[in-house]
């Protein structure tokens, strides 16, 4: 009896020692939110420069996202190198970020053969539904919102399509992604296997 | 029947992290163990004979990286092991 009991200690023990650090996932939320404001500032301020040519602009947004999305994959896979293990939580994210990552690269691509498309509201919408199953998985409210809020103010975009893109995109990636992500990364429970 | 493979506190340990986990490094399993190298490379190694885990070896910065994971067999027997306890347990 005494043996089962140990047993079964061992088991919860082990389950308890490996927790889901929410840590990451914010440097990611924060990383994006500044990243994508920083790239629309700048494109805001100097149009001339990003829109020299036809294509410019696209491939201005195009080479820094991608270096933003190399520079966190390595973050990422350093991360989880150093915490050991990697739990159901964490990869059901992981997958869900990839298919966004897919979209949006479908999106962009599909931006170079169709005249007068603007990827931005596909994009920010694609973005909005993954904010939302993110907060659900992790029972994190600020996130939630932010996807909501994101999803009404893509709807508002699609309805007044004149609206500059680049201070949607300032006001969307704020709300929906940067302030969410301090939000997480201040959050005491951060790091709670129970979320 | 008991599972004797899983009685063992080590290989319990094991199957109890890998079924909590997607995957698990050598070395995370080293610190929840608390057991030597070698000791816990030859639980790993009878869990692997009996396709309760499988293990991947690859190398990361020219060292070698060994990362295991739970096989369905082993989930089954997790859990046939699991209610065998708690059955016990309630007796």
């Amino acid at each position: 009896m005494n043996n089962i009991k140990k047993h079964i200690e061992t088991i919860a023990g082990v389950i308890k020692s490996t927790k889901e650090n929410l840590k990451p996932l914010s440097i990611n939320f924060i990383f994006w939110g500044i990243f994508v404001n920083a790239l629309s500032i700048f494109h805001y301020s100097f149009p001339s420069l990003v829109q020299s040519t036809k294509y410019s602009a696209i491939l201005y947004w195009i080479i820094s996202s991608i270096t933003g999305l190399i520079f966190m994959v390595y973050y990422n896979i350093k991360t989880r190198k150093n915490i050991g293990y990697e739990t159901h939580l964490s990869r059901v994210i992981k997958i869900i970020w990839i298919v966004f990552s897919v979209s949006w690269i479908y999106v962009i691509i599909l931006s170079f053969f169709l005249e007068n498309f603007n990827p931005v509201p596909s994009i920010l919408f694609f973005l909005s539904l993954i904010l939302i199953m993110t907060g659900l998985i992790i029972k994190f409210n600020p996130i939630i919102f932010g996807g909501i809020f994101l999803l009404l103010f893509t709807f508002y975009l699609n309805l007044n399509p004149g609206i500059n893109l680049l201070l949607v995109n300032i006001v969307g990636v704020s709300l929906g992604m940067l302030l969410p992500g301090l939000s997480l990364f201040y959050s005491k429970s951060t790091n709670n296997s129970d979320r | 029947m008991i599972d004797k493979l899983l009685f063992n506190p080590i290989r319990l340990k094991i199957i109890s992290s890998l079924i909590n986990n997607s995957n698990c490094d050598f070395n995370f399993l080293k610190e929840v163990t608390d057991s030597t190298q070698g000791n816990l490379s030859i639980q790993l190694k009878k869990l692997k004979q009996e396709n309760y885990i499988e293990i991947e070896k690859t190398f990361c910065n020219n060292y070698p990286k060994t990362s295991c994971r739970v096989t369905d067999k082993g989930k089954i027997k997790f859990e046939e092991f699991f209610n065998y306890l708690i059955k016990m347990k309630n007796e």
